[in-house]
């Protein structure tokens, strides 16, 4: 469903991702892990369109989308849920919610609005509340819904736990899970290597800007170089 | 006394309907590029001169002029946007600050070449005066008023109830999450030029209507919109509607009971003193 080949990505002259080739078929759900500044979030950021691949290629069902606008891969069917939440502050829950359907012109949107707010009771209590007022627990839920909204063909997630208590950590893997349950296609990026693992199905290792491994889910958490460098035992 | 301040404040509210349509427009523009435009001004009182021109020199009524102003205003808006502002988009703000003061003295130029250094006075033909209790209202006044208002409705409606409008407002909070939800974050510029623009050329054509237009006007009220966006608070709507409304009763009220010569005197001690109480502004978030 989505390929990327060799993919590179520069900021100001400087290669931070040194060509990285992943893929990731319907249905599945594929984590990122690895350490801060290892490639993955800027691979993610590439793939969407937020910043310029400065090589190598990707495409989404077929249709090669490396140069493409920002806007032209969302309506594609790719969507992300950014690191930070970046909800919209001064807007309210349920207009933050209706921007996460802005390409969409069919009718169920009203329909996809209630089925967000049956998912996350606490949105449809605060829905007309400023989106900034919001604890960051609540901001991932309003992040992770809004994303839903696109009804994407794929949900890119970048550091969903970034900065979250561990309580609220936990309730956060448990809507990836039920959202994996959906049937949803996920790309996860995740420091938090231990709940990714859990959650996936397959996982590329990423080290300084490269994929050194690659494998199920399972076989990475249980694999002795994983173990010593990114889960601390 | 009381009628003295409610006739005053009638006055106002028509002045300040001016400066609420101008900061509106300032407003919009500051929040989605960080952009000081200055030219703002110059470019609302271009429409209110091709007004008065194809008024007194085509003989076309008011009523139709006022359509062709404003559509050559979105016009000219877009066309800034595109040949002015959006060359320095990613470069250092200094230079859109640059672009800003340059094109100001160039639409000034362009004004005084076209439209001459008189000023002018937009013949609308309505002289009737109502009168209610002890005060009086000009009907051109009322109308501007009420034009004023439906304008800052409609505009509301635009932003808080069109996915354009939304889209606007994201783009302005925060650019890449607007990316992500598939906004173009190409055409909002264009679209809020078109509009900042259009509510400008409305606030020339109220100007050349109920005062005059002549060279520095615009100038002058650019000034006075960014001080009604400090009164009411950056970024806020309800703040530059607020802040206008105050902006202009003030001046009004100076005018009536102290000295017109004052007027933008008081309105500028005001606007300070509001600012030592609450130095985010009226309506302003605390930081």
């Amino acid at each position: 469903m989505l390929n990327v080949r060799d993919l590179k990505v520069s900021y100001g002259g400087i290669e931070v991702v040194h060509g990285v080739s992943l893929d990731v078929a319907a249905g599945e759900c594929v984590a990122l892990i690895g350490a801060n500044g290892a490639g993955k979030s800027s691979t993610l950021k590439a793939i969407c369109g937020l910043v310029p691949a400065s090589g190598g290629a990707i495409s989404f069902e077929g249709r090669d989308i490396t140069r493409a606008s920002g806007h032209a891969i969302v309506r594609a069917g790719i969507t992300m849920c950014p690191e930070g939440r970046q909800v919209f502050p001064q807007m309210s829950v349920i207009q933050n919610l209706r921007m996460g359907a802005y390409t969409r012109n069919d009718p169920e949107q009203e329909a996809d609005l209630s089925r967000m707010m049956d998912m996350f009771p606490i949105l449809r209590e605060r829905q007309s509340q400023a989106a900034g007022k919001l604890s960051g627990g609540e901001q991932e839920m309003l992040a992770i819904a809004r994303a839903l909204m696109a009804r994407p063909r794929i949900c890119l997630f970048d550091e969903p736990s970034l900065g979250l208590a561990p309580k609220i950590v936990a309730s956060v893997f448990e809507t990836l899970a039920r959202i994996k349950a959906m049937g949803m296609t996920i790309l996860l990026v995740e420091q938090n290597s231990m709940m990714a693992l859990g959650l996936a199905d397959r996982a590329y290792l990423f080290e300084a800007g490269r994929i050194v491994m690659e494998g199920a889910a399972k076989d990475l958490k249980n694999h002795p170089d994983v173990m010593r460098a990114y889960l601390g035992h | 006394m009381l009628i003295e301040i409610l006739q005053q404040t009638i006055n106002g509210l028509a002045i300040g309907g001016v400066y609420v349509l101008i900061a509106l427009g300032l407003t919009t523009v500051f929040g989605i590029l960080g952009i000081a435009h200055f030219a703002h001004g110059s470019i609302s009182m271009s429409g209110g001169y091709l007004t008065y021109f194809l008024v007194t020199a085509q003989g076309m009524p008011v009523l139709a002029a006022i359509p062709v102003a404003l559509a050559s205003g979105i016009l000219l808006g877009l066309l800034v946007e595109m040949l002015a502002y959006r060359p320095v988009r990613n470069a250092n703000h200094i230079n859109a600050f640059i672009v800003a003061l340059g094109l100001t003295m160039m639409v000034e130029g362009l004004n005084l070449q076209l439209f001459g250094h008189e000023q002018v006075v937009i013949p609308t033909g309505l002289s009737r005066v109502f009168r209610l209790g002890g005060i009086t209202v000009p009907e051109l006044r009322l109308y501007v008023i009420v034009a004023a208002i439906v304008l800052v409705i409609a505009m509301m409606i635009f932003v808080e109830r069109t996915k354009t409008g939304q889209a606007i407002r994201a783009v302005a909070e925060n650019r890449d999450a607007a990316i992500l939800m598939g906004v173009n974050v190409r055409t909002i510029p264009l679209i809020v030029f078109g509009m900042s623009t259009a509510l400008g050329v409305a606030a020339g054509i109220m100007v050349g209507a109920l005062f005059a237009i002549a060279p520095g006007i615009g100038e002058g009220l650019v000034v006075k919109g960014f001080a009604v966006l400090i009164l009411g608070g950056l970024g806020s709507f309800p703040g530059a509607i607020l802040g206008g409304t105050v902006l202009g009763i003030t001046e009004s009220i100076a005018a009536g009971f102290i000295s017109s010569a004052y007027k933008d005197v008081i309105a500028f001690v005001v606007m300070i003193l509001v600012l030592l109480i609450r130095p985010q502004g009226l309506l302003g978030r605390a930081p």
